[in-house]
């Protein structure tokens, strides 16, 4: 389970205090599919970072399976994302230099000194991805990018998937299969927190979380 | 897939960069390698030389009165011109110049001169190519000193009488700010005969002579050394060592050391600052890689160690380019440097060892800084750089 305790993310910048998050207090299962909404700027990807565990706030707590991650040490909270959280991204963020395998693999290494490659080959297999393995990312589409972005977020056995508007860059016919794929994580007892402005997610989703101006505005 | 392999893939990718880098690393490396390479040379080189400085020798017949010497700047006293022979023959002894001179101080149309008779210069066999260091003067000539020739009016080309014996002026000579500038300069023959004193010579001088006799002898002993094997061949002459040329090389090599302490560190830091440089290149376009291994859970130690890692590999190879590049050009090039010492030019493998230590901890210590920024940013803000 997660637990949000008034959650508080200020940014100063040169025009003032910016709240990107605001009093957010929020709990949320094992095995919820969560889909944050709202409009850009309304937080959606700082709660998606500090939930991360990679963007402190300013105040407040968040606990993922009892534990406080913000009072980790910043080695302790590495490791305890490396073996819970699965991040998806918007833009992808594979590794240009290595192929769709050893960009998968590479979520491995931060457990352990080598890489698992048959393991990863075995994860692409049921990605539909076989065929790709030794491409490097700019030889892959959109989808067969995110695609193996996903594949490298599941590759540890998170708890979690944190997803970043991971259908942005995509057709409707990839979107529908990325999100086909965390709906299958999610059926295998995963919990997922994604932020998307797809309609087709809402059918997916046990809760729609709409934020403005960093506070949740509305709970469905 | 290791973090090794994830370092040469990198550099595989970013090849320019890596070639730049290691270039870097090239430049320093092979700076210092050529440096000790040479140093060896160049010190057996510099030792030579200062030797042979101490053996400009300047050989006068041994009844001279120094003090008289030293006054006048020549002696009184003459030896016989077959000593040039003798000395040119003598083993155990090389030169590069060799030059017999009569000199007196005399009154000609009322003034002091130096009447001055030169023998052609005598260079060895094996050194029949190089120039001259002096002019010679060819019989029924002269080359007149500057104060003499402005004093009389006397021109080029002007044929003059020197106490009975008619001579034509073949050069009136520049100013030199010594007593050159009251000498007339003849042949020996024609001198001789002017003064008198056919078949002799006042003065030998010996220019750059090497002892190859106990040649391990410091050159301290070396005027001892000189002066007892002389006097076996040239039993009326005696020997005086012209320190002062010696002494200025000796301040030219020790600015030529200061120069060098001053230019190969200044190298080194162009270099590492051009290692700090690409390596901040390097990471501006890792940037979104690391936030991404930041976010995947990497800990900033093992990311840390992967452009470190680069570094080392950036070393490392450097070292070893750095020492045969290095290597090469001392040996191509130092021969022609270190004519007397070429043959203690070798590859000095200690320095490929120190190379393989020193370069890779120069170009991780160069990379440190950006290294430590990149990997501090916060990954999310990195993230979030769409």
């Amino acid at each position: 389970m997660i637990r949000l305790k008034n959650l508080r993310k200020n940014y100063q910048t040169a025009a003032g205090v910016v709240k990107a998050l605001d009093s957010i207090d929020l709990e949320i299962k094992k095995g919820e599919f969560i889909v944050l909404r709202g409009p850009s700027g309304s937080g959606k990807t700082t709660l998606l970072m500090a939930l991360a565990g990679m963007q402190r706030p300013t105040s407040g707590s968040i606990y993922i399976s009892k534990e406080n991650i913000y009072q980790m040490t910043i080695p302790a909270r590495a490791k305890f994302r490396a073996e819970n959280i699965g991040f998806v991204f918007q833009m992808f963020h594979l590794v240009p230099y290595l192929n769709v395998i050893e960009n998968v693999a590479l979520a491995r290494g931060a457990l352990s000194s080598a890489l698992d490659k048959p393991g990863a080959k075995e994860l692409l297999r049921s990605f539909g991805m076989e065929h790709r393995i030794f491409h490097k990312p700019a030889q892959l589409s959109a989808g067969e990018k995110q695609r193996t972005a996903i594949a490298r977020a599941l590759f540890n056995h998170p708890q979690i998937i944190l997803a970043d508007e991971p259908t942005g860059n995509l057709d409707p016919e990839n979107a529908l299969a990325v999100l086909g794929y965390l709906t299958d994580f999610q059926s295998a007892g995963g919990t997922v927190i994604i932020a998307t402005h797809q309609p087709v997610a809402k059918e997916m989703a046990d809760r729609i979380i709409s934020l403005n101006a960093g506070r949740i505005r509305d709970e469905s | 897939m290791t973090m090794v392999t994830l370092i040469f893939k990198e550099i595989l990718h970013r090849k320019v960069n890596f070639l730049l880098s290691v270039l870097a690393v090239i430049t320093a490396a092979a700076l210092f390698v050529v440096f000790f390479t040479t140093g060896e040379a160049s010190d057996r080189e510099t030792k030579r030389i200062m030797r042979d400085m101490g053996f400009n020798l300047r050989i006068i017949p041994e009844k001279t009165d120094m003090y008289t010497f030293w006054s006048t700047g020549y002696s009184e006293f003459t030896m016989d011109k077959e000593y040039v022979d003798r000395f040119a023959k003598l083993k155990g002894f090389s030169y590069t110049h060799l030059v017999a001179t009569l000199q007196k101080k005399t009154r000609w149309q009322g003034m002091d001169v130096i009447l001055t008779g030169m023998l052609p210069e005598v260079l060895p066999l094996d050194k029949r190519l190089q120039k001259p260091m002096t002019f010679s003067v060819k019989k029924g000539n002269v080359y007149l000193g500057f104060q003499l020739a402005q004093n009389l009016g006397i021109k080029k080309g002007d044929q003059i009488d020197v106490l009975g014996k008619s001579l034509k002026v073949k050069e009136c000579l520049s100013q030199s700010g010594n007593n050159d500038d009251i000498r007339i300069y003849g042949h020996l023959e024609d001198i001789q005969d002017i003064l008198n004193l056919p078949g002799q010579i006042n003065e030998i001088k010996a220019l750059e002579c090497l002892c190859l006799i106990e040649s391990s002898k410091v050159e301290n002993d070396m005027l001892t050394v000189a002066s007892r094997e002389l006097a076996q061949v040239l039993p009326n002459a005696k020997v005086v060592l012209i320190k002062s040329i010696a002494e200025v090389r000796q301040k030219q090599r020790a600015m030529m050391q200061a120069y060098l302490g001053l230019i190969i560190p200044f190298v080194v830091v162009v270099c590492g600052a051009w290692i700090a440089v690409l390596t901040m290149i390097n990471t501006r376009k890792r940037r979104q890689e690391v936030g991404l291994m930041r976010a995947l859970g990497y800990n900033a130690g093992r990311i840390g160690l992967l452009f470190l890692g680069k570094s080392v590999v950036i070393g490392l190879l450097g070292a070893v380019a750095g020492f045969i590049a290095g290597t090469a050009l001392a040996l191509y090039f130092g021969p022609d440097i270190f004519k007397v010492t070429a043959k203690a030019l070798k590859p000095e493998y200690i320095l490929l060892k120190w190379s393989l230590i020193v370069a890779p901890v120069f170009a991780a210590v160069s990379s440190f800084i950006p290294v430590t920024i990149a990997i501090g940013r916060d990954p999310a803000d990195t993230l979030r750089e769409q």
